[in-house]
């Protein structure tokens, strides 16, 4: 029978032009199973990235309730959602389904430290939207444990960057870990068994750099999903709003990295 | 023997006279210190590496006469 086309049936494809790419596969990105750790700035445009890229899958933890500084760069968020001191995770739930009504997130309201061991590793892919060093070694370890790739943003005012970790191929968050980071982690698992609790200041931050930031992750998340491994980040997308550049720089495996030693069982 | 570390933040230099024994950690302090910076929020690159704050300036390969770059090292992006 001669196939007839419907004129005009082009534009009724949702995905018409992602599928231009030619490597797309919306099957591909709709099953991906994504874990979003941190529902803030990176957070909010990490998750309106994934689901306009197609993403139908997502896990979004987060702790925090919804407060007015966050509304200069929380594209959902709302002044009613901080007067009424709503959580985060739950917010962005309910307003990324406008976007797509098809869309299932699974908001958790809670510190991603006290979810079970394999938590993270059930899903494909993590994207790391955090602020501390803390939460982002617990992940990293926990995804690295599980060979579940984790694509890390950083933002401080008009600088970010985001790390694309692979395992057991790449280095880790871990690898390149600075002063700073080294002294916290120390203190944290010191022999005294207590927690440690830490004064962590407001970050300076700003819309225009974290959109670019969550959307170089969502980049590299299509990447991963669709096995493109040469394309991928290696290892560290460097991003410089104040000096108008940007980088990627490679980081070599630490050998003193606890995450990269032999599994003995 | 001595290498230069640049501020990539306002382009200043200085000379450091490092060993083949210390670290790219020690490098970060002493410049982040003599800059008035954080040392913790910074973190040292050589062209395209990013450099493990616990290499020796052994384990880096730097000669005499590199330059090494001071670049902001940013952790924020949720509150």
């Amino acid at each position: 029978m001669e196939q007839v086309l419907k004129a005009g049936d082009i534009d009724n494809d949702r995905y018409d032009r992602s599928k231009r790419l030619g490597w797309f596969d919306i099957e591909k990105v709709k099953k991906a199973k994504v874990l979003v750790v941190g529902a803030g700035a990176l957070g909010n445009e990490t998750c309106k990235d994934l689901v306009l890229s197609g993403f139908r899958n997502i896990t979004l933890v987060d702790m925090d309730r919804i407060v007015m500084s966050n509304l200069n760069r929380c594209i959902f968020f709302s002044e009613e959602d901080a007067r009424k001191k709503r959580y985060k995770a739950e917010v962005m739930a309910e307003k990324l389904k406008i976007i797509d009504s098809s869309v299932r997130i699974k908001a958790i309201v809670d510190k991603i430290e006290n979810l079970p061991d394999g938590f993270i590793p059930s899903h494909d892919i993590v994207l790391g939207c955090l602020d501390n060093i803390s939460a982002r070694l617990h992940v990293n370890a926990h995804a690295y444990y599980g060979r579940v790739p984790y694509i890390d943003g950083a933002t401080h005012g008009l600088i970010g960057k985001v790390q694309v970790v692979i395992p057991p191929e790449t280095s880790c968050i871990e690898c390149g870990m600075n002063v700073t980071h080294n002294k916290i982690r120390n203190m944290r698992y010191s022999c005294t068994g207590n927690d440690i609790s830490f004064f962590e200041p407001k970050i300076p931050a700003d819309i225009n750099t974290t959109s670019i930031i969550s959307a170089v992750q969502v980049q590299e998340a299509l990447k991963v999903v669709h096995g493109r491994w040469s394309n991928v980040i290696k290892n560290i997308f460097y991003y410089d709003g104040n000096r108008n550049f940007s980088e990627v720089m490679e980081l070599e495996i630490n050998p003193a990295c606890p995450n990269h030693g032999e599994i003995i069982i | 023997m001595k290498i230069s570390v640049k501020d990539a933040e306002t382009g200043s230099r200085i000379s450091m006279d490092v060993e083949s024994d210390n670290t790219i950690e020690e490098v970060v302090e002493s410049a982040a210190n003599y800059w008035n910076k954080d040392p913790g929020a910074y973190v040292v690159r050589f062209g395209k590496k990013v450099l493990s704050g616990q290499t020796t300036i052994k384990e880096t390969m730097l000669q005499e006469g590199d330059v090494v770059e001071l670049i902001p090292d940013p952790e924020g992006g949720k509150r």
